[in-house]
């Protein structure tokens, strides 16, 4: 049984990695046949997780309805550190993995222009891959920071070798950040390390958190069981899982570090910063239009569409599940950076000039929700918990995540289509494109459509779940995010009018306007295909991703409940005798 | 046929036919005959169903289950005035409270038809079709909620729908070729040239019946949010209909961005219901309450704060451990003094109606977002008719009319102010308007402002009577009006005169529609349509004034805009129809519209006219009880909205509305409409018709108003000024922030940086690479030196070896020796 | 003690040996010619092969057990040594001499550093 998922999960891994090795064997000279085995790869790791997507019953697919981690399994790698080639998923992760296995298909097929250094450009490519199906599977901590780091080396050459004029500035301006990100994520994750011992779990919290294989007999469970107990000294753990249970069961982290505040304060800023490095959130997002703007348009692609959302996936399975009480303290905080971003990314789309430049901040204002929803910490109401609020807020966070990952990178790729042929992006050069490539206009008026959060289209649900769900958490950052629908709509209408509307093309090549090429149309139709769906049908996803979200959001309720509320009520009482407030309504 | 299971499917049906039409034309509307022609026919036959659906709906599913109620009756006394209306609803009310949350109608068909104050005693149809999400108990679903007033809307709408359907295949024919457009200059000093869009013009057409009707259906509040941003993209498409014109293009921005201005409040107003009730829906849906049961729970159905606002309000108190209990509750809605939970309680149910509201105003263009609506003009004549003046901007009218029961009397006094304002402001820009179209547009503006009056005064059927009727009239007019553009190929009014010899048909077609805007008829007896709804308005306006002196001014302003409305709906008509030509080139080129246009007019016409009857207007009982739009109206009656309702916070009373129809109001309210219509058609006349006074003359004399008129009030020059140049410099500013800031200080971070690694460069150079180079130079020097013995001589080796073994062997000798010595 | 008078031992052997060894050294250090120079090499190795034979044998070292042939080994081991030695010496003097036309040692300096 483990086994095969040993197969499936590492087959999705690593596929592309081989098929980089594969790639190197090749002739030089066949540029064509490079590419076309490099979208077969994609095309098989996306076959393969459409195995898993598709409805079944066989060992292999997703289990919907079930909200714990699936298709786990734990080898040992480097066992003096308790580090272990440990996978698995859910309703969190999984959607992503689906969308990342597209999004990579798309973008290779996107990626027929690029004629300069194929192989090389192919096996990085796939590199990348790996790299971000990685992060998105593994379930140890270590793990998952190789991961994260393995994608960030092919994704700075992608964009300094392959990008445009201002290229290498970009690339380093990119890596820098994200590598600014990845340390504070390496001090944290050594610091959680460091301060975990698995020992405080009980059976049921080391089985939940698969320290202890489940399947195992029972006898053998109790005798392993029996193995760490015995153990003399604390043993570490880089589990995620086990990190979790920790977190949320024990007082590991709560040790005070550093200027009064504890560790896992100290972890969860650590690791937020270097997740919103990623997300991006104002004031750490400029590395995104710069790259965007050079990066080539598959790999543009892959940015808006996968690289975003790994910030947002670290955000909602470790800063929040790991270290509650820094969040509960910091939710605030959090919550105002996404607002921020909505806002702040709005008003600089409306100034630009420069088509992708544009279309970049729209993904900071867009992303913002995402931080905004997973922030919302509403358990509280009074003295009676209830978290639907909050449940409401981090399912449509997780759906705007894989909206945005399908209008962005149809945002993209469009700019890009129109860029190959004309080879300029100046907002006030376009006009007319609806009269010259009508089929173009089209898909791109539907796509933009979709990023205005039109209702029918994908990125309707996700802002507006999200909205809604801010009042109970604070009545003025709902309001606030609330207006930014006005700006939204203010900068993508102004965008169409000044590209699509209009009676003549203003700019230089007024020759090279052709209608889209059929692997043009076959790259953007199925995007705009999907945000229609998912538009009109957002059970599609939220079939198998609420089980999970809202289990997360459970514990952690729960947790609010019974742990940090009588905490905040002990630390009033002791502040002062008058009867005090649950501070949930800042 | 049952009326629960069966209004579902056919309204239902209506509803998704014209979605199948208009995906078909996406499809294949290019290869639908030649040049698309098809996908007119394609259009109006999915609106043609979907009317018939309706009309089959009303008569024949409707009608035969629920009786229509008598005819309404004012109280006798004005003490019955303060409140036993409610009384004789009562027993009625537990049927109300029917577990399944469906109209128990047929156990009790006709027990309250002859009551003549009851409320209505049907219950509305409710229930979900999909949901959306669902997390915890918080669910957003895609429901209906169905009375007879969404009946009669679906009626109405889809009724007007085809008839400008079928008007539409006629006005937009020049698409079915290549079209020369003349508003539009190339760089190259020609006229653009493009192919026909006409398939594209009805795949707009019947996306927007889907969603307005969509609207109409809507049984939760997030699902009126889906179709109402998506009419507001529908119209974005009609009004930028012709996308070469950069003013078409810069009207359908301006109109979308205005309406997400309104939508910013109702999405405030949205979270505050769905975050303190946890229910978008209407009606009791599945035996869960919706919103209208949750803040009218009694069982007289009296407006109350509901107890998820109270709670959400005491949130303080109840963390300090208060237990919620009801009565508990109860106490905390009972004081409203400032600071209290009940004050922030009431507070939020003003904050919840009037962010619902704002979205109503940007809909359906109430001061001070009414600037987009005249620019929509725009667009093809036939989107102003169905979009801009009878259905879509009614939407928001609509909406308020639905949410009646949540609003607080604070908030209907502001729906009535803003309406005033609005039907005074957009009736004087009328005056001074010289574009056809643009006259019709700040006619609607101003309808749209007696409604919004209307419904804030109290006037419930008023307003929605007047919605119904100013659809018919409305879009004939608009009609009409595009049947001379189509004639004349332009739109100023100063360039036509004395059509009506040429259009005969267009010309008393307008005439009625005049006629009927102004109210025209014969006190007490018979009159147009908008004669019965205008009348109510006033009355209600009137009596409302009896209750609140010091907002009695609304009444004012509503007698003194119907004047101005006669006024400038017959300056339009002599313009255009009356007089001599004033252009003979346009003259002479005018003709009748084809038949296919003008038979609309005709059938838009009689309705013009006879929309405000019921079977009572002639004293006859038909088969189905009292016909007509005012008694259907009075039985989608919200529950418990006929009585007198006192505000909290502010000093205002809503009458009851039934008492509007004391002859003290009615009566007066009658004559006081006829004698402001006759005023304004006489000046109209003076001015215009017999020209008797030169307008030029009174323009000269008042100059500065002409010009602040001209200019519609400076709207669009102040919102200019505080809106869009702020928003632009903001957005500048942030960008430059990111560029000058952010990356300012990150590319300073990076120079810093680079700094200090030229310093460590330095260092490594001079220092620390001078000594391993200092060290490396020293042994190169010595092995130099050595190498003068390494002569290459054998003979010089051998000395060596030879000296270096004896050497060796001395040494070691001496060694040992010292060992053994 | 007068080593002319004594018994012949070990001691006269080593004399020899010592005698071949210096003379094979001088020769080499003074002959110009190369193979003059192979010669004395011849000289040395067989002083050594002398020292070895001595050393090794039973007889001229009474008392001494367990030393058995090695010396008498290594001896022979060594003539091979030289006769290799030799044949591969005198191949690069001929080859010295066919380029240079001289076996004469002193014009050999190219290996001078």
């Amino acid at each position: 049984m483990e086994s095969s998922y040993v197969t499936l999960l590492s087959l999705i891994v690593f596929l592309p990695a081989a098929g980089a090795l594969v790639l190197a064997f090749f002739p030089r000279d066949k540029g064509d046949a490079m590419k076309t085995f490099s979208l077969v790869v994609t095309a098989a790791v996306f076959v393969l997780t459409l195995i898993m997507l598709l409805p079944g019953k066989g060992d292999w697919q997703f289990q919907v309805g079930v909200s714990d981690m699936q298709k786990t399994f734990s080898l040992p790698w480097i066992e003096s550190f308790n580090i272990y080639y440990f996978m698995g998923t859910d309703g969190i992760s999984f959607p992503l993995i689906v969308l990342t296995a597209f999004v990579s298909m798309l973008s290779m097929a996107a990626s027929w222009p690029i004629t300069k250094y194929v192989r090389a450009y192919c096996i990085l490519f796939l590199l990348l891959e790996t790299g971000m199906l990685g992060v998105f599977l593994a379930l140890d901590f270590f793990l998952f920071y190789v991961f994260w780091e393995v994608m960030l080396l092919p994704m700075y050459f992608l964009i300094g070798v392959w990008g445009g004029p201002r290229r290498e500035y970009a690339a380093i301006k990119f890596f820098l950040y994200t590598l600014l990100g990845s340390v504070f994520m390496l001090i944290a994750i050594l610091m959680l390390y460091f301060a975990s011992d698995v020992k405080l779990l009980s059976d049921e919290q080391l089985a939940a958190a698969h320290v202890i294989d489940a399947s195992l007999p029972l006898e053998e469970q109790t005798a392993r069981i029996g193995e760490l107990r015995a153990h003399a000294g604390p043993i570490h753990t880089f589990n995620i899982l086990a990190l979790q249970q920790i977190g949320q069961h024990t007082e590991a982290f709560d040790v005070k570090i550093l200027w009064g505040k504890s560790l896992q304060w100290w972890a969860f800023l650590l690791l937020l910063v270097g997740f919103v490095i990623k997300v991006p959130s104002v004031p750490v997002h400029t590395w995104l239009p710069d790259a965007h703007v050079e990066a080539p348009t598959p790999i543009s692609m892959i940015l808006a569409g996968v690289l975003l959302k790994m910030g947002g996936y670290g955000i909602i399975r470790i800063c929040y599940p790991i270290c509650p009480d820094a969040g509960y303290d910091l939710a605030y905080f959090v919550c105002a950076l996404g607002v921020v971003s909505m806002v702040y990314g709005a008003f600089a789309a409306l100034a630009q000039k420069d088509f992708k430049r544009l279309v970049a901040y729209s993904s900071v204002s867009h992303m913002g929700y995402v931080v905004l929803g997973i922030g919302v910490w509403s358990a509280v109401a009074g003295n009676e918990f209830n978290a639907d609020a909050w449940k409401l807020g981090m399912n449509g966070a997780m759906f705007q995540m894989i909206a945005h990952g399908i209008s962005s990178p149809g945002m993209f790729f469009l700019v890009g289509v129109i860029y190959d042929r004309v080879h300029h992006r100046d907002l006030d050069k376009f006009g007319g494109l609806f009269a010259k490539m009508p089929l173009y206009a089209g898909l791109s008026i539907g796509i933009f459509f979709a990023g205005l959060g039109l209702p029918g289209l994908c990125g309707f649900i996700g802002e507006v779940f999200v909205t809604l769900s801010v009042w109970n958490f604070s009545h003025a950052l709902a309001v606030v995010s609330a207006s930014v629908v006005i700006i939204t709509a203010a900068y993508i209408l102004w965008t169409l009018q000044r590209v699509y509307l209009g009676p003549e093309y203003k700019g230089p090549h007024p020759e090279a306007l052709t209608p889209m090429t059929s692997r043009e149309v076959l790259i953007a139709a199925p995007l705009l295909a999907l945000a229609i769906v998912f538009g009109v049908y957002p059970q599609a996803i939220f079939n198998y991703m609420t089980p999970s979200v809202d289990q997360t959001v459970n514990e952690l309720a729960t947790w609010t409940k019974d742990v940090k509320a009588p905490r905040i009520h002990d630390e009033a009482t002791a502040a002062m005798p008058a009867p005090a407030a649950i501070v949930a309504q800042q | 046929m049952d009326p629960i299971t069966a209004l579902p499917k056919l309204l239902g049906a209506a509803w998704l036919i014209p979605l199948a039409s208009f995906a078909l034309i996406v499809f294949f509307g290019p290869r639908m005959g030649k040049a698309g022609a098809k996908a007119g026919w394609v259009a109006t036959g999915a609106i043609l169903t979907s009317c018939l659906l309706s009309l089959f709906a009303l008569f024949f599913v409707w009608l035969p289950n629920y009786k229509l109620p008598g005819p309404v009756e004012p109280h006798i006394t004005a003490e019955s005035r303060t409140g036993d209306a409610h009384a004789a609803g009562e027993h009625a009310d537990d049927n109300h409270r029917a577990k399944d949350g469906h109209a128990g109608s047929k156990e009790h068909p006709a027990a309250h038809g002859g009551a003549s104050h009851a409320e209505s005693a049907v219950r509305p149809i409710t229930g979900d079709w999909y949901t959306l999400g669902k997390f915890g108990e918080l669910k957003i679903t895609i429901g209906y909620y169905i009375d007879s007033l969404t009946v009669l809307m679906f009626a109405m709408v889809t009724f007007i729908a085809t008839s400008i359907h079928f008007y539409a295949i006629g006005y937009m024919h020049d698409e079915l070729h290549d079209v020369e457009d003349h508003e539009v200059r190339l760089a190259d000093g020609h006229h653009l040239h493009r192919k026909g869009r006409f398939h594209r013009f009805f795949q707009y057409l019947s996306l927007f019946c889907f969603s307005m009707l969509g609207i109409v259906i809507a049984g939760n509040m997030a699902m009126v949010f889906v179709f109402w941003e998506l009419v507001g993209i529908c119209s974005y498409f009609l009004i930028g209909f012709y996308i070469e014109r950069k003013s078409a293009s810069n009207a359908a921005n301006k109109a979308f961005i205005v309406n997400r201005v309104g939508d910013f409040g109702m999405i405030i107003g949205m979270m505050v219901l769905f975050g303190t009730l946890g229910t978008f829906s209407f009606g009791d849906v599945d035996g869960q309450p919706g919103i209208f049961s949750l803040v009218r729970p009694g069982a007289d159905h009296q407006l109350i704060v509901p107890d998820g606002m109270i709670k959400a309000a005491a949130f303080e108190q109840i963390a300090a451990g208060v237990e919620p209990t009801a009565e508990q509750i109860a106490a905390w809605r009972a004081d409203t003094a400032p600071g209290t939970p009940g004050h922030w309680a009431y507070w939020l149910m003003i904050i919840a109606g009037l962010g619902i509201f704002c979205g109503c105003v940007g809909k359906s263009a109430q001061f001070p977002l009414h600037v987009w609506l005249p620019d929509a003009m725009e667009g093809p004549t036939p989107v102003s008719a169905l979009v801009h003046s009878a259905t879509m901007v009614a939407a928001g009218v609509y909406l308020v009319g639905r949410f009646f029961p949540v609003f607080v009397p604070e908030v209907l006094l502001t729906i009535a102010i803003i309406g005033a304002i609005t039907l005074f402001i957009a009736a004087t820009i009328a005056i001074t308007a010289t574009d056809i179209k643009r006259v019709l547009a700040y006619s609607t503006v101003s309808q749209l402002g007696y409604m919004m009056l209307a419904l804030g005064v109290g006037g419930w059927s008023a307003g929605m009577f007047h919605l119904i009727t100013h659809a018919f009239f409305k879009s004939l007019l608009f009609m009409c009006s595009g049947s001379v553009i189509h004639a004349c190929h332009t739109n100023e009014m100063t360039e036509m005169g004395g059509l009506r010899k040429k259009m005969p048909w267009t010309a008393y077609t307008m005439l009625v529609g005049c006629l009927a805007i102004m109210g025209a008829g014969v006190p007490f007896s018979l009159g147009l349509s908008g004669h019965y709804s205008k009348d109510s308005i006033l009355a209600q306006a009137l009596s409302f004034r009896a209750v609140n002196p010091m907002y009695g001014w609304v009444f004012f302003v509503a007698a003194g805009g119907a004047a101005i409305t006669a006024f400038y709906m017959f300056r339009l008509w002599f313009m255009t129809f009356a007089g001599a030509p004033r252009n003979k080139h346009v003259y002479d080129h005018a003709h009748e519209s084809p038949r296919i246009m003008y038979v609309p007019l005709v059938v838009l016409a009689v309705f013009a006219v006879a929309a405000g009857w019921s079977t009572n207007t002639f004293n006859i009982d038909g088969l189905v009880g009292n016909f007509g739009v005012e008694p259907l109206l009075e039985q989608a009656r919200p529950l418990g909205t006929s009585g007198e309702v006192h505000g909290v916070l502010m000093n205002v009373v809503h009458p009851d509305e039934h008492d509007s129809h004391l002859d003290q109001f009615h009566s007066r309210a009658e004559l006081v409409a006829l004698l402001t219509g006759l005023t304004g058609l006489g000046l109209a006349i003076v001015f215009y018709g017999l020209r008797i006074l030169n307008p030029e003359e009174v323009r000269a004399q008042f100059r500065p108003i002409y010009d602040f008129l001209i200019h519609k009030w400076y709207f669009d020059e102040l919102y200019n000024a505080i809106i869009v140049t702020p928003v632009m410099f903001v957005a500048r500013r942030v960008a430059e922030f990111d560029q000058v800031v952010i990356d300012g200080l990150i590319h300073g971070v990076a120079l810093w940086t680079r700094g200090v690694s030229v310093l460590d460069d330095r260092f490594d150079r001079y220092f620390v690479d001078g000594l391993v180079n200092g060290a490396s130079r020293w042994i190169f020097r010595t092995a130099v030196w050595l190498r003068g013995a390494e002569t290459g001589q054998i003979r010089q080796y051998v000395m060596f070896i030879v000296i270096g073994t004896v050497a060796l062997f001395l040494l070691i000798s001496l060694y040992t020796s010292t060992l053994a010595g | 003690m007068n080593p002319f008078v004594e018994p012949i031992g070990i001691s006269h052997y080593l004399v020899v040996g010592a005698i071949m060894f210096v003379a094979g050294a001088v020769c080499m250090a003074t002959k110009r010619n190369a193979l003059g120079v192979l010669m004395g090499i011849e000289l040395v190795l067989n002083g050594a092969n002398v020292n070895f034979v001595a050393f090794g044998s039973e007889y001229l070292r009474p008392g001494v057990m367990g030393v058995g042939l090695d010396g008498q080994l290594v001896a022979l081991f060594v003539i091979v040594l030289a006769a290799a030695e030799a044949a591969v010496a005198l191949a690069i003097t001929l080859n010295f001499y066919n380029n240079h036309s001289t076996v004469d040692v002193d014009q050999a300096d190219e290996l001078s550093g």
